[in-house]
């Protein structure tokens, strides 16, 4: 067998991680590019291989059409679902006959969980490379309020990714295993979770028993379209209509100025965490730039709306924990957008309390899933996670009114059984409509299942069927039957309302595995050899402007050595070489970039590199 | 996903307890707690595949055991179940007859906060009126759960003195009727608190 990890599969950024052997503590990966982050972006270069992380990232600016982000906010969902999605991503879907997302990337089609995959594919390869072992069994964690369908396109991903998911944990949860291994922490712990795409919030109970810690969830509650990407979808609306006021220049939402300026807009938003003002400075295709002042208040007063929306489910998470604010005893932040000033603050008036932020809130997550991962590889240990069910499962009963039948925020596992007859004589079969959500009627709420239980040839009312409707620990729905007069299982096949079947799981798992066949060495020989390349472009280019007449004799011999020292590295097939010489190329260039910085007008990009011009 | 033919035991026998209405919460969380260590599947993720099963419905029927007995009301209905002696009955649409005058005139009241309603006229007093009978109705909810909670003390009792079935029984119809009587009342208070959020 091989190692096993925990991974956060995030709308922006995902993560993987293990548990230490020597230091029995959790740590995140470090991928090729030097960081624990890998951008939850895929792109399918020309040539028709898979990119995904940052140089998919990069080719967001260059290749809007064959690249895809925040394909989390797609998972589980039929074309229907999303149409609201479509006017402010650039998803690019194709016609499909049924209510199936099929994604577009150049001249291929994907389902969300095959991009997903992709994904969590890489970060297979970080963690394999990083142990020089294989990786075969993870735990990954989904947002707390994701319902039966999402979490089954979760599961799904990691079958095609070639991963054993033992477990899907949730996200506020993961983040409550590695607090509570840090800290130590007692008593009952609010876990307020906003990330890129997804907001929870998630009310534990910590108890010390003589068998060991157990988290126990009390409450659970949340939005699985709300996070990060509304702030910024505010803020390029909001800038875009200025520019449109002022300038009279209309571009497409979806196209590549429009990812530009979504990009200055994110590093902007991140400046006004740490300070009380920042310009934005944003040149326009007619040569002009566009300036803005920015304070915090003012960028503030434009996302109010969308911090307010996470305390709805912050208060009937509570109500349903029937706790009160003041009865919490430590709050908990996760997700990179509780970094913002405002969502701190707001959280902290809400609960009275400073809220804990010592472990990074990109991080956390991914620590708590290799706890959970070390938890269920030893088979028996000192902690033990109670989850609960986000959503009330239900039937549909006469009229199109729902019968609930496992309440919201139940202990799982957990199920109901319910009994059935026929209407008719020689009825040969009764229809079942299973749903999930709190409203009263099946038309409001999300169809999970439809499936026909066969009955014996007889009388009316003379058949009895028992149907078991279970929860399992990863909040996805089984459905057992068994004649109560014969006691004779019956199969039931359930096909999910917008799922893929497991035949299609297994194509898909074969797909993958063709286009995961270069080896991990080659692409990041390839990837390296991308970025060289541009890196040459852009010096070569720089050096042939006035501006590099200010450099010295010294500083143009040390960048021309470098250029030779790269060129030559990238003929060759060593991917570290060509890391190294691309940084010595960097750093030989750097006086160059600060000078050709300083003739253009554009401080925000402080810190930059020569490519980035 | 397959269970076996054999019934699954009763939710008090998930806890090795008898069909007793008064529990003590602390005890039951204290049994909850270790039965969940023993049962839990994460402790069988690397066991067979029987086993594997098994763990997954011990450990949804003791989460369902504990989801119902740990709620006073829940906890009555399902005993009533399970001795087979709960009966909605076709009485469920019904007010009981000493309300009966009281439920007429709170109908009447949120047909007529409807019609102001819809036609967009002043409610506030209407408003004042139903709040004082919503009030009213809870204070009669609570009755009722206070004179459950003593007909469930001397189902207690007769089960330590080996009361006979006849008494036992009768206590199980008093105990069907006060359940019947309080989810018509509680129907009756989400209404209008229904209507009220709406206005």
């Amino acid at each position: 067998m091989g190692r096993i990890v925990g991974i956060d599969l995030g709308t922006t950024n995902s993560l993987i991680a293990y548990i230490d052997p020597q230091t029995k503590k959790p740590v995140c990966i470090t991928g090729p590019y030097g960081s624990t982050l890998c951008p939850s972006v895929v792109s399918l270069d020309p040539d028709g291989n898979i990119v995904v992380g940052e140089p998919a990232r990069r080719r967001l600016l260059t290749q809007a059409e064959r690249t895809i982000y925040s394909v989390k906010r797609l998972m589980g969902r039929g074309v229907k679902d999303i149409q609201d999605e479509l006017k402010l991503f650039p998803f690019r879907l194709d016609p499909s006959p049924s209510n199936v997302i099929r994604v577009r990337l150049g001249d291929k089609v994907f389902t969300p969980p095959e991009i997903s995959a992709f994904i969590l594919r890489e970060l297979k390869n970080w963690a394999e490379a990083h142990f020089g072992e294989t990786v075969d069994r993870a735990v990954i964690t989904v947002p707390a309020y994701f319902n039966d369908a999402q979490r089954q396109a979760s599961k799904d991903a990691g079958k095609i990714a070639g991963l054993d998911v033992l477990r899907l944990v949730n996200e506020p949860t993961a983040a409550a295993l590695a607090y509570g291994l840090h800290e130590k922490q007692r008593g009952k712990v609010a876990v307020y979770d906003l990330g890129g795409g997804t907001f929870d919030i998630s009310v534990l109970k910590l108890i010390s028993t003589e068998d060991g810690d157990i988290y126990q969830v009390l409450a659970t509650n949340g939005d699985t379209h709300l996070g990060g990407d509304d702030i910024d979808n505010l803020l390029q609306a909001f800038v875009h209509e200025r520019i449109l006021q002022e300038d009279e220049i209309d571009f497409s939402p979806h196209g590549e100025i429009a990812q530009e300026l979504r990009k200055t807009l994110i590093a902007l938003k991140h400046q006004l965490s740490e300070k009380e003002s920042a310009t934005l400075r944003f040149p326009l295709p007619n040569g002009k730039i566009f300036t803005q002042e920015f304070t915090r208040g003012s960028v503030d007063a434009l996302i109010r709306p969308v911090v307010d929306r996470t305390m709805g489910p912050v208060k009937l998470a509570l109500a349903d924990a029937t706790l009160k604010p003041e009865e919490i005893d430590e709050v908990v932040l996760v997700g990179g957008t509780t970094r913002t000033p405002l969502v701190r603050m707001t959280v902290q008036d809400f609960f009275r309390r400073a809220p804990h932020t010592e472990l990074n809130p990109d991080e956390v997550v991914a620590l708590g899933a290799a706890v959970q991962a070390n938890i269920l590889d030893r088979g028996v240990s000192n902690m033990l996670l109670l989850d609960v069910t986000p959503l009330s499962l239900g039937i549909e009963t006469y009229g199109g009114a729902v019968a609930k039948i496992i309440p919201r925020n139940s202990t799982i596992p957990a199920s109901a059984q319910e009994l059935y007859t026929t209407g008719v004589d020689h009825q040969t079969g009764i229809d079942i409509h299973v749903l999930q959500g709190e409203r009263e009627l099946a038309k409001d709420c999300r169809s999970l299942a439809r499936f026909t239980l066969k009955t014996p040839p007889a009388p009316a009312g003379l058949p009895r069927i028992e149907v078991k409707f279970l929860i399992d620990a990863n909040g996805i729905l089984q459905v057992g039957a068994k004649d109560v007069r014969t006691g004779e299982q019956h199969s039931v096949e359930v096909q999910p309302s917008y799922g893929i079947s497991e035949r299609e799981i297994e194509r898909m798992l074969e797909d993958s595995i063709n286009f995961a066949e270069q080896d991990f060495a080659e692409r990041q020989a390839i990837e390296a050899r991308t970025e060289a390349e541009s890196i040459l472009t852009a010096t070569s280019k720089a050096l042939g402007q006035e501006q590099a007449a200010a450099l010295s004799g010294e500083e143009r011999a040390k960048i021309d050595l470098a250029v030779v020292g790269l060129t030559e590295a990238i003929a060759g097939s060593d991917y570290k070489l060509m890391r190294r010489k691309i940084d010595e190329l960097n750093q030989a260039t750097q006086h160059l970039a600060e000078v050709m910085m300083n003739s253009a007008v554009n401080t925000v990009l402080q810190g930059k590199r020569l490519e980035d011009f | 996903m397959s269970f076996s033919a054999t019934q699954p035991p009763d939710y008090f026998s998930v806890f090795g307890l008898p069909r007793k209405l008064r529990l003590e919460m602390p005890l039951l969380e204290q049994k909850f707690l270790q039965l969940s260590w023993k049962l839990h599947p994460d402790n069988f993720v690397n066991a067979s595949e029987s086993e594997r099963e098994l763990s997954l419905k011990r450990s949804s029927e003791l989460n369902d055991a504990y989801r119902v007995l740990r709620d006073p009301v829940g906890r009555v209905e399902y005993l009533l179940e399970i001795e087979g002696e709960r009966r909605e009955g076709e009485k469920k649409q019904q007010a009981p007859p000493e309300l009966l005058e009281e439920v007429f005139e709170l109908n009447e009241s949120l047909d007529e906060l409807r019609e102001a309603k819809s036609s967009g006229g002043d409610f506030r007093e209407l408003k004042n009126k139903l709040q004082s009978a919503e009030k009213n109705f809870q204070e009669k909810l609570d009755e009722l759960d206070t004179q459950l909670q003593a007909v469930a003390r001397q189902w207690d009792a007769a089960l330590d003195a080996n009361g006979t079935s006849d008494a036992r029984k009768a206590l199980m119809v008093r105990m069907n009727e006060l359940l019947n009587r309080r989810s018509y009342l509680r129907n009756l208070v989400a209404n209008v608190a229904k209507e009220w959020t709406e206005a």
